[in-house]
């Protein structure tokens, strides 16, 4: 499939370009997982709130479906727009047998290889902290991965509207830190007021984390249904909506 | 068109009233022409005129709004990887991945035509060669000079060892050593039977390298012919330039259009268009008209440019 060369030509220049990032990319959750975890974990002692799990069990979960998130929005930003904007690579891959839907695939499946080494160690690091216990908590990492790249995939379509990189800015401080605060990795959204569960429930992360948790430290819910529904038809949507953005913009 | 198709060279592009919109603005406007197989094709004019979208229209990158096109036999729309399979394209800005290697970008490319890796890599080698960068092929792209990078968009655009290879401005922003290492390689790739077509700002380029070209001016071709025909047609054989004092200008002005076929003055200089320019100069050396210098050359393709679309600044 043509989709699998674009991934090996990101992977090639991803490992060249980003060689010290794989580890940043690593160390920084867990990082925040000891700071939070265990720091302001160690605070916390109602177990109750949080489902009857200790918080370093709430918010580790959370935060493997966040900053997946994070990682899968970032890898349609800038990388993307160097792409079509500034060093204008998807020109070259155009002027070859390649077409639209190939980069796009291509840039898709990318994202879902990028985010699959970014969860499993992470997912390993709680394995052996002992946060689960249940053979299912290994779908975890694809429902992780599946949150990231439907985000990469929407984010990617947007991007293919720009023409600098101004927006970022702004999306970055007004949607994805809301999302990744207000989605219940810090907090059950039972603590917000009615509008903002409503918001929650709207949002891709908030599925996400509320998926990873029932694989995880909760008990599988009919609910799971509609939450994976939801990121199915995100990533359906974005895919959709990216490969008609990115013929208009590509091919003018 | 009355020849016969056996002693015609078969056409590799043949576009008959392309259009090409963008909204309102028409930036390729009813457009004809034949590209044949082994020549050197020119789209020459001056930025904006819609040289680069016609280039993409032919490269499939860009649908046609209006009129045909057919691309070595096949529509650019419907059959865009079957013609890409089969042509090179030289962009106008360099695209290459400037993180890799000069030989893994050639790799990368070779892998997205499908080239299986015993083909490629003699072919890699070969091309590396050609372009003359074996001291740098194990060597990141980002830190090699603006010539190196170009020719190794050329290396890479030959990668598929194409029929047709079209080059956007190849030597734009080089300086003249690296422009005419460019040339030299197309030369050879033109000796080898590739057919090239290329747009130029640059009318010594347009002369070195095409065959036979076209003038594009607002959106539509304005003249076509080899530059010798263009020469003959829109200038004289020869062109004298003179520099007057302001008084030696006026005498010369009751006379001139006697003297040569077309005068043009200049602030600085007087262009007299004439067969022979030495006789010319003599002439005027008899009727008592001294001048500063003076300076008898070829016509050239600037000329018969300038004559078409004007000298005043058109943006």
């Amino acid at each position: 499939m043509n989709a699998t060369k674009i991934v090996r030509r990101n992977s090639l220049v991803h490992w060249r370009a980003w060689r010290s990032s794989f580890f940043l990319s690593v160390l920084s959750p867990v990082m925040f997982l000891s700071a939070m975890g265990l720091g302001l974990g160690s605070l916390v002692e109602e177990e109750q709130a949080f489902g009857g799990v200790d918080y370093l069990a709430f918010f580790a979960t959370g935060m493997l479906a966040a900053s997946c998130m994070q990682a899968g929005a970032f890898s349609g930003t800038y990388p993307v727009m160097n792409k079509i904007v500034w060093q204008k690579n998807y020109d070259a891959v155009l002027a070859s047998p390649l077409n639209v839907r190939d980069i796009f695939l291509g840039e898709v499946s990318w994202s879902a290889v990028m985010l699959t080494q970014l969860a499993t160690p992470f997912f390993m690091i709680m394995a052996f902290a002992g946060i689960f216990d249940s053979p299912l908590a290994i779908l975890a990492i694809p429902v992780a991965v599946l949150v990231g790249t439907s985000c990469a995939a929407v984010i990617m379509a947007y991007t293919a509207t720009l023409h600098t990189d101004e927006a970022y800015t702004w999306l970055f401080r007004f949607v994805v830190t809301p999302l990744f605060l207000l989605s219940g990795t810090f907090f059950p959204i039972d603590q917000l007021p009615a509008w903002g569960r409503v918001v929650a429930h709207l949002t891709p992360l908030f599925h996400g984390v509320e998926l990873v948790r029932q694989l995880t430290i909760y008990d599988l819910d009919p609910s799971a249904i509609w939450h994976l529904g939801y990121l199915v038809a995100l990533l359906g949507v974005g895919v959709v909506v990216g490969i008609r953005n990115f013929e208009r913009r590509l091919l003018p | 068109m009355a020849t016969s198709a056996s002693s015609e060279p078969e056409a590799l592009i043949q576009a008959e009233g392309l259009n090409k919109l963008f909204g309102e603005l028409v930036a390729v406007d009813a457009v004809d022409f034949e590209v044949r197989k082994g020549e050197a094709f020119g789209f020459l004019g001056p930025n904006g005129a819609g040289k680069t979208s016609t280039m993409r229209m032919i490269g499939c990158t860009s649908p046609p709004s209006g009129g045909t096109l057919r691309v070595i036999g096949m529509d650019p729309v419907s059959q865009a990887s079957e013609i890409k399979a089969r042509i090179g394209v030289v962009p106008q800005m360099d695209n290459l991945d400037i993180e890799l290697t000069v030989r893994e970008n050639l790799e990368m490319y070779a892998r997205y035509f499908d080239i299986p890796r015993d083909v490629a890599n003699p072919r890699i080698d070969e091309l590396i060669d050609f372009v003359q960068l074996q001291e740098k092929v194990d060597s990141k792209v980002e830190p090699l000079s603006g010539g190196m990078k170009r020719r190794l968009t050329i290396a890479r655009a030959l990668i598929n060892d194409p029929d047709l290879l079209l080059l956007d401005e190849p030597t734009t922003g080089l300086d003249p050593q690296a422009r005419h290492l460019v040339w030299d390689r197309l030369y050879r790739l033109k000796q080898r039977g590739v057919t090239l077509v290329i747009t130029t700002h640059y009318m010594d380029e347009a002369e070195q390298l095409c065959d036979r070209l076209v003038v594009m001016d607002k959106a539509k071709i304005v003249t076509e012919g080899s530059p010798p025909d263009l020469i003959a047609r829109y200038s004289t054989r020869e062109v004298l330039e003179l520099r007057l004092s302001d008084d030696a200008r006026e005498k010369l002005a009751t006379s001139a259009d006697d003297l040569a076929d077309r005068v043009e003055w200049l602030p600085d200089r007087v262009l007299l268009y004439t067969e022979t320019g030495d006789a010319t100069l003599a002439a005027i050396h008899e009727s008592g008209i001294q001048t500063y210098s003076a300076l008898v050359r070829r016509a050239t393709l600037e000329d018969v440019f300038l004559t078409i679309t004007g000298r005043s600044l058109i943006e």
